[in-house]
C-alpha cells in the first residue's frame, strides 16, 4: 500500500466519520424534541422563574423554525456548548471534561484485564477444540456474559471489600492523600508527583471496579478469538506449517492468533464504547466520579441537556476509536491492505 | 412446547457436547415463562403491601426469600416481577427484531440509495451504546417501564436489520428465488412469498440470544432509575432497593440479582443451542 492509498483511505474514513458525527447530532436533536412539555422550561429546570425560562427560549431561539433552532443547535455544538446543567447549574461541556479522565482510568484498566484475561483463554479452548478445557471455557464465557454487572459489582463491593477487606469499598481516593491535579488521571498525576502510596491508593480503588466491569466483556472476547483461531486452525497453511514440523506454539500464535487480530480489534473497538455504557452501572454502585455516575445523576434529576450531552460525547468518542481501530487493522493485517488498496 | 421437542431430538452424535445442558437450558426457559404469567396467581403474599413490623426479616419458613426494607415479601415480589422483567425484555426484543425486519426488506426492494441510507442509519444508531442510548430515551421520555421498552428498540433495531438484510441478499441469489421470478412472479410476492420465510432463522435465533443480554439491560435500566420505578416488583428495581441494605439484609438484593442471571443464563444457552441446531458448524460458541 502506497502513502497515496494510504492518505486516501484515512480521507475516506473520515469523511465518513463526518457523516456518521452529523447523523449522531440529528438523533442527538431529535431527542430534545421529542421531549414531552416544554424545552425551554426543561432547559432552564424545573424551578427557574418564568423570566429565566423566557430567557432561555430566547437564547435557545425556541421561537424560530425547526430548521432555524437545528442550525442553531449545531452552530453551539461547533463551540464545544452543549447546554447547561440544571442540577450543577454549570456548563455540561465543562462538567464531563473535568469527569472523562475517571472513566478512562476505568474503561483502560477494564481493557486491560478483558484482554489478558480473555485472549490466553480464548486461545486455551480453541487449541484444545472439542475437549473438555474447550467446553468448560465456553460454558465460563457465557456465564460470564449472564451476569448483571450492577449486581456483581453490588456482590463484590460487600464481599471483597466489605468482608474480606481487601480492596477500599468506594470512592477513588482516600481522603488526605492529595497529589497535584495536572493531567486529571489520578495514577498519572500520582506518579508525576512522585507520590507512590498515592499510586497505590488510586489503582486499589480502581481494581474492583474495572474487574467487575471487564467481566461481562470477556464472554465475547473468549467467543471471539476461539472461534477465529479455531476457523484459522483449520486451513490448509497450518496443516502444512505444522508437516513442515511448526512447533504448536508456532502455530497457534503465528498462524492462529494473528488471524484473531481483525476481528478481536474490531470487538474490542466496539467494547469501549460499551464499556462507557457499563461504566454508568459499576460507577454508580462504587460511587466513582465520571461519565457514568454524572449520567445516573443526570437522569435522576431530569437533567436532559446533561444526559443528551453525554450521548453525543459518548457518540464521539466510540466514533474516533472505531477510526483508530480500522488503522490499526490496516497496520496489522495485510488482507486488510490489500482490500483498501484495491478499492483505492 | 416445540422447542423442548428441538431439544430432545437433536442428539445427534456428531456433537460432543452433552444435551442435558441444553435440555436443562430450553427447560429454565420453559419455567421461567410460567413465572411471568402464572407469577401473582402463585405469590403466597402481597407483594406491595407494606407491613414496617415485618421489615428486614431473613429467609424462614413463611418468607421463604425474606423481606425488605417495608416488610414485602421478597419471594412473592420476585415471583411478580418476573413478568415486567421477563416481558420487557421480550417485547424489547420482537420489537427490535420486527423493526429489524421491515427496514432490511425495505433496504432489499427498494432502490440502491435508500438501501445506503438505511446502513448508514444503522452504522450511525449502532456507534451510540445500547445502555447510554436507552438512557438518553428514557429521560427524554419520562422514565418508566414503557420507555424503557422503546429505548431498547430505538438502540436494538439496527443490529436485527442489519443481520436480516446481510440473510435475504443470500436468499436473493437462490436458485428457486430466480425460478420464481422467471415464472413471472411480482418483486412483492418474491419477497413475501420466498425470500422473506427463508431468512428469518438467522434472525430466530438471534432474537433469542439477545433475549438474555435485553434483560440484562433493561434490569440496569431500572437500577439506575431510569426503567421500572417504585413500588414495581422488577428485578433491578429490587437489587437496587435492596443496596442500602446488603450488609444487614443480604437477600433483599441477592436473590432478584440471583433471578437476573438464571435468566440471562437460560435464554443465552438456549440461543447457542438454537444456533448449533440451525449451524452445526458454527464455532462461535
Amino acid at each position: 500500500m502506497t502513502p497515496k492509498d494510504l492518505a486516501l483511505f484515512v480521507v475516506r474514513r473520515l469523511l465518513l466519520l463526518a457523516t456518521t458525527l452529523l447523523g449522531i447530532v440529528t438523533i442527538v436533536f431529535l431527542m430534545i424534541k421529542a421531549i414531552p412539555g416544554d424545552e425551554a422550561q426543561a432547559a432552564a429546570g424545573l424551578t427557574a422563574s418564568p423570566e429565566q425560562v423566557e430567557a432561555v427560549r430566547r437564547r435557545l431561539g425556541l421561537d424560530d423554525s425547526v430548521l432555524q433552532q437545528y442550525v442553531g443547535y449545531l452552530g453551539r455544538l461547533l463551540h464545544g456548548d452543549l447546554g447547561n446543567s440544571i442540577f450543577t447549574f454549570r456548563p455540561v461541556a465543562s462538567d464531563l471534561s473535568g469527569l472523562i479522565p475517571y472513566t478512562i482510568e476505568l474503561v483502560v484498566l477494564a481493557m486491560l484485564i478483558n484482554v489478558s484475561v480473555g485472549v490466553p483463554a480464548g486461545m486455551l479452548a480453541a487449541a484444545r477444540h472439542r475437549s473438555r478445557v474447550d467446553d468448560s471455557v465456553r460454558l465460563l464465557a457465557i456465564f460470564c456474559g449472564a451476569l448483571p454487572t450492577f449486581w456483581l459489582a453490588m456482590i463484590g463491593q460487600a464481599v471483597i471489600g466489605r468482608q474480606l477487606g481487601l480492596t477500599p469499598i468506594s470512592g477513588v481516593a482516600t481522603i488526605g492523600l492529595d497529589v497535584p491535579r495536572r493531567t486529571g488521571f489520578l495514577t498519572l498525576d500520582s506518579l508525576l508527583a512522585g507520590n507512590v502510596v498515592a499510586f497505590n491508593d488510586a489503582l486499589a480503588h480502581l481494581v474492583l471496579p474495572a474487574a467487575v466491569l471487564s467481566i461481562p466483556f470477556m464472554s465475547f472476547v473468549i467467543r471471539v478469538v476461539r472461534s477465529s483461531m479455531i476457523t484459522a486452525l483449520e486451513a490448509d497453511h497450518v496443516t502444512a506449517a505444522r508437516a513442515k514440523g511448526a512447533s504448536e506454539r508456532t502455530v497457534l500464535v503465528r498462524h492462529g492468533l494473528r488471524n484473531a487480530i481483525a476481528p478481536v480489534s474490531t470487538l474490542l473497538g466496539l467494547q469501549i464504547g460499551w464499556m462507557m455504557g457499563g461504566a454508568v452501572l459499576v460507577e454508580t454502585v462504587f460511587n466513582r466520579p465520571g461519565f457514568g455516575s454524572y449520567l445516573t445523576q443526570a437522569v435522576a434529576h431530569k437533567d436532559t441537556f446533561a444526559v443528551l450531552g453525554m450521548v453525543l460525547v459518548v457518540g464521539v468518542i466510540v466514533t474516533f476509536v472505531g477510526l483508530v481501530v480500522d488503522l490499526v487493522q490496516l497496520v496489522a493485517d495485510p488482507r486488510v491492505r490489500l482490500l483498501e488498496a484495491r478499492r483505492a | 412446547m416445540t422447542t423442548v421437542a428441538i431439544a430432545a431430538t437433536a442428539s445427534r452424535p456428531r456433537r460432543k457436547r452433552l444435551p442435558v445442558l441444553d435440555v436443562i437450558a430450553f427447560g429454565a426457559v420453559v419455567v421461567l415463562l410460567a413465572m411471568a404469567v402464572a407469577g401473582p396467581w402463585l405469590a403466597p403474599h402481597d407483594p406491595y403491601q407494606v407491613r414496617l413490623d415485618r421489615a428486614l426479616l431473613s429467609p424462614s419458613g413463611d418468607h421463604l426469600l425474606g423481606t425488605d426494607g417495608l416488610g414485602r415479601d421478597v419471594f412473592s415480589r420476585i415471583l411478580v416481577g418476573a413478568r415486567s422483567s421477563i416481558f420487557a425484555a421480550l417485547l424489547a426484543v420482537s420489537g427490535a427484531a420486527l423493526i429489524g425486519i421491515v427496514v432490511a426488506m425495505v433496504a432489499t426492494i427498494g432502490p440502491r440509495w435508500l438501501d445506503d441510507v438505511v446502513m448508514r442509519l444503522c452504522d450511525i444508531t449502532l456507534s451510540l451504546p445500547v445502555m447510554v442510548m436507552a438512557l438518553g430515551v428514557a429521560v427524554a421520555l419520562g422514565p418508566s417501564l414503557h420507555s424503557a421498552i422503546v429505548a431498547m428498540i430505538v438502540a436494538w433495531w439496527p443490529g436485527f436489520a442489519r443481520l436480516a438484510r446481510a440473510e435475504m441478499r443470500t436468499v436473493l441469489t437462490a436458485p428457486y428465488v430466480e425460478a420464481a421470478t422467471v415464472l413471472g412472479a411480482s418483486r412483492a410476492r418474491v419477497m413475501t412469498r420466498h425470500v422473506l420465510p427463508n431468512s428469518l432463522d438467522g434472525v430466530y435465533v438471534q432474537a433469542t440470544l439477545e433475549i438474555g443480554g435485553a434483560t440484562l439491560i433493561m434490569a440496569g435500566l431500572s437500577f439506575v432509575g431510569a426503567g421500572a420505578q417504585p413500588p414495581s416488583a422488577e428485578w433491578g428495581a429490587m437489587v437496587e432497593n435492596g443496596s442500602r441494605y446488603l450488609s444487614s439484609a443480604w437477600w433483599i438484593s441477592t436473590f432478584p440479582g440471583l433471578m437476573i442471571t438464571l435468566t440471562a443464563l437460560a435464554f443465552a444457552l438456549a440461543g447457542d443451542a438454537l444456533r448449533n441446531r440451525s449451524h452445526p458448524d458454527s464455532t462461535l460458541g
